[in-house]
């Protein structure tokens, strides 16, 4: 009994074993030829700058997925490859994220996908530097990251101290003209460093700059400086400001109607939670994006940026905003190296990224010499939340709406 | 003079914030002798909850403190009882420094898990309403907190001076043994001021929300604010609570305007060792070794 049992067991399975035969030696062929490249890095998934470590999750997710899924790989000198992200939370921690990168290192990790946060960033890169690996970044623009003599690390933006640049050039092309401005800054070296730029900038462009306001990373109260803002009147104000204090200076504006004809903030307007909070206050504030789904942008493997949008949206949840898509484009950037290097070799990669002058999805790619996005065609849009959404609205060229100038007084929206 | 004011009337809607927000603190560190590190975990907590009521039945925030006060009083209360009085009776007072600090590292970590880590805010249908008089604005949003605190905090005070509960918990500061001696339930008294001081917390939390974003990550602000509220008006004593809370909020804003925002932490702190030198009890408390 048993015997026949064991027999028919044995049959069934040779039988389904013939039957499968097709499929899993197809799954095997395919499985050995392609090759698959590990990008590794951490990311915040947790602490103070978890929202935008996810969003950038969430790009680089997004294109590996639709690298490996859709494309099925892509060719590297003759051999199919994949890409396998083995990304790890660094709960926003330098000190966290420089340990799992050196333990990548170790396991013999070649190519880097950024954190977020200079201030994570530049450790972590400063270890891959030396390691002679190459990491492709989104979340730091600082100065320091690209004035070291680095040669394998790359940036998605301009460096920070000229990265609001073009908030001022923004204001400047209004009708009317604007003609003062006072900045609100946080007081951390990456927004102190975007501040000083823009200051500067402010000066070189003829506009009077009357104040500037520093404020600490954790603010409850900015009633004083609203009050020394009615004081002064400016036209505009910027603000380098993270995202929560963003939020409390837009709502203490409009509860104690403090009125100006524009008013830009780098980060908070991007995010959902912000406009969804304000409601109807948060319309007409600047903002800064690199990439809209509006926009005219491109390329022959992933299509569109409207494609990127819906591809997106049937893969992830996270809301679309632009640091998703700097993620996606360092994939891309990877990619495109290895394709244009013929080899997986780190450094061949890292100079087939260096001559990089390509149009993707998420706009033009071509790095400076020190790794720095380059400041035309890499630097950021602005633009303008208008009923609940982000529309860019400067430079021209690019932009999808006219921007609302000046912006509605508090009391009549 | 008329910045002066403005500045004066601005410290005095955020202290009210501070008071509030640093009455469980209080109370607790006065009836028990803990300082508990969770609590601005609780505030943060209170905040959500209020968030997601409001949200889900879309009534206004102010409505929601009912059933905040119900979760917030019994998460407090079972919180003492099976935990912090365990930890209490076997590792003395140390202990629940750090069983609260480990629970506030835990309500963090599920705050940013269930909402994530990004910041929100409470909105009212009175969020961007205000009074002006004589070329002075006041907020609405924060002018309720405000008044929401001082009827609280009077509340606490009537409770902590005329009530039995009240007699028992100051009878439980004063003196166990002695308070057990003459009948009270020390452990019952004791779950019931964390529950009080919690319920506190998270209607200070939900009116927070309507004025400030928060994010879990908020809840170390609140409780380092609500210490130093604690130490300048003095443990045990709402009143001193309350005017720690207005000191701090008129320290703030003074700051702010007339030296520089970036220095408000500064100054708060240079108070705080100031008061420890000069005057440890705080301006309305008791003497540092009578408050247990």
């Amino acid at each position: 009994m048993s015997i026949r049992m064991n027999r028919r067991t044995l049959l069934a399975s040779a039988a389904g074993g013939v039957l499968a035969l097709p499929f899993t030696s197809r799954g095997r062929a395919v499985a050995q030829a392609a090759k698959t490249v590990v990008l590794g890095g951490s990311i915040p998934l947790t602490g103070a700058a978890a929202e935008t470590g996810m969003n950038v999750f969430a790009g680089y997710k997004t294109l590996v997925k639709f690298i490996n899924e859709e494309l099925k790989g892509f060719d590297v000198g003759g051999e199919r490859v994949t890409f396998e992200l083995n990304m790890i939370d660094d709960a926003s921690e330098a000190q966290r994220a420089t340990t799992l990168i050196q333990r990548q290192i170790d396991e013999g990790i070649e190519f880097f996908l950024g954190s977020f946060s200079s201030q994570i960033v530049l450790p972590t890169a400063a270890i891959t530097e030396r390691a002679g690996k190459v990491m492709v970044q989104t979340g730091g623009g600082s100065d320091q990251i690209f004035s070291q003599g680095f040669q394998s690390v790359f940036g998605m933006y301009p460096r920070a101290s000229r990265s609001v640049y073009p908030a001022v050039d923004a204001f400047l092309s209004m009708d009317p003209k604007p003609q003062s401005a006072v900045v609100i800054y946080t007081n951390d070296p990456f927004s102190r460093l975007q501040a000083d730029g823009v200051t500067a900038y402010i000066k070189e462009q003829g506009m009077n700059l009357l104040e500037t306001y520093s404020l600490p990373a954790e603010v409850t109260d900015v009633s004083g400086v609203l009050a020394s803002i009615r004081e002064l009147k400016p036209d505009v104000a910027l603000c380098v400001t993270h995202d929560q204090n963003s939020q409390l200076i837009t709502a203490q504006m409009a509860a104690t109607n403090t009125n100006v004809k524009g008013l830009f903030q780098v980060l908070g307007p991007a995010t959902e939670n912000y406009r969804k909070s304000l409601g109807n206050k948060a319309d007409d504030i600047f903002a800064v994006t690199s990439w809209s789904e509006d926009m005219k942008y491109g390329d022959d493997i992933v299509g569109t940026a409207k494609d990127f949008a819906n591809y997106y949206r049937k893969v992830e949840t996270r809301p679309l905003v632009f640091h998703v898509v700097n993620g996606a484009q360092c994939i891309m950037i990877y990619m495109r190296a290895m394709q244009a290097a013929g080899s997986l070799e780190p450094m061949a990669v890292r100079d087939a990224i260096k001559g990089l002058d390509i149009m993707t999805f998420g706009g033009p790619i071509q790095f400076m010499p020190e790794g720095d996005g380059h400041p035309v065609k890499m630097g950021l849009k602005i633009a303008q939340v208008q009923k609940g959404e982000l529309k860019v609205v400067f430079p021209k060229e690019v932009a999808a709406a006219s921007a609302i100038w000046p912006m509605t007084p508090w009391d009549a929206r | 003079m008329h910045v002066f004011l403005q500045t004066l009337l601005d410290g005095l809607m955020l202290g009210g914030l501070y008071a509030l927000a640093a009455s469980g603190f209080s109370l607790i560190f006065g009836v028990m002798g803990i300082l508990n590190l969770a609590h601005g975990a609780f505030l943060v907590l209170g905040a959500y909850v209020g968030l997601q009521i409001s949200q889900s039945l879309s009534i206004e925030p102010i409505l929601t403190l009912p059933a905040v006060v119900v979760v917030l009083f019994a998460a407090g209360a079972l919180f003492q009882r099976y935990l912090v009085q365990l930890t209490v009776d076997r590792g003395g007072l140390v202990a629940s420094l750090l069983v609260t600090f480990g629970v506030s590292l835990i309500i963090h970590d599920l705050l940013a898990h269930f909402y994530g880590p990004g910041s929100r805010t409470i909105v009212s249908s009175y969020a961007y309403s205000r009074i002006e008089f004589g070329g002075l604005v006041i907020g609405l949003s924060r002018l309720v907190p405000l008044v929401v605190s001082i009827v609280l905090i009077l509340a606490l005070h009537f409770m902590l001076a005329r009530s039995r509960l009240g007699r028992e918990m100051r009878a439980a500061s004063q003196q166990i043994v002695a308070a057990r001696l003459c009948g009270i339930n020390v452990r019952r008294v004791f779950a019931l001021t964390f529950g009080i001081a919690s319920a506190y917390a998270g209607v200070a939390g939900v009116l927070v929300g309507t004025v400030l974003p928060f994010s879990p990550n908020s809840e170390t602000y609140w409780t380092i604010s609500a210490f130093v509220v604690v130490v300048l008006g003095g443990a045990k004593s709402p009143a001193g609570t309350l005017l720690g809370g207005l000191l701090l909020g008129i320290l703030n804003t003074m700051t702010a305007q007339f030296i520089s925002p970036l220095f408000t932490s500064t100054v708060m702190f240079l108070v705080l060792v100031l008061m420890l030198l000069v005057r440890p009890q705080g301006i309305l408390g008791h003497a540092a070794g009578a408050t247990r």
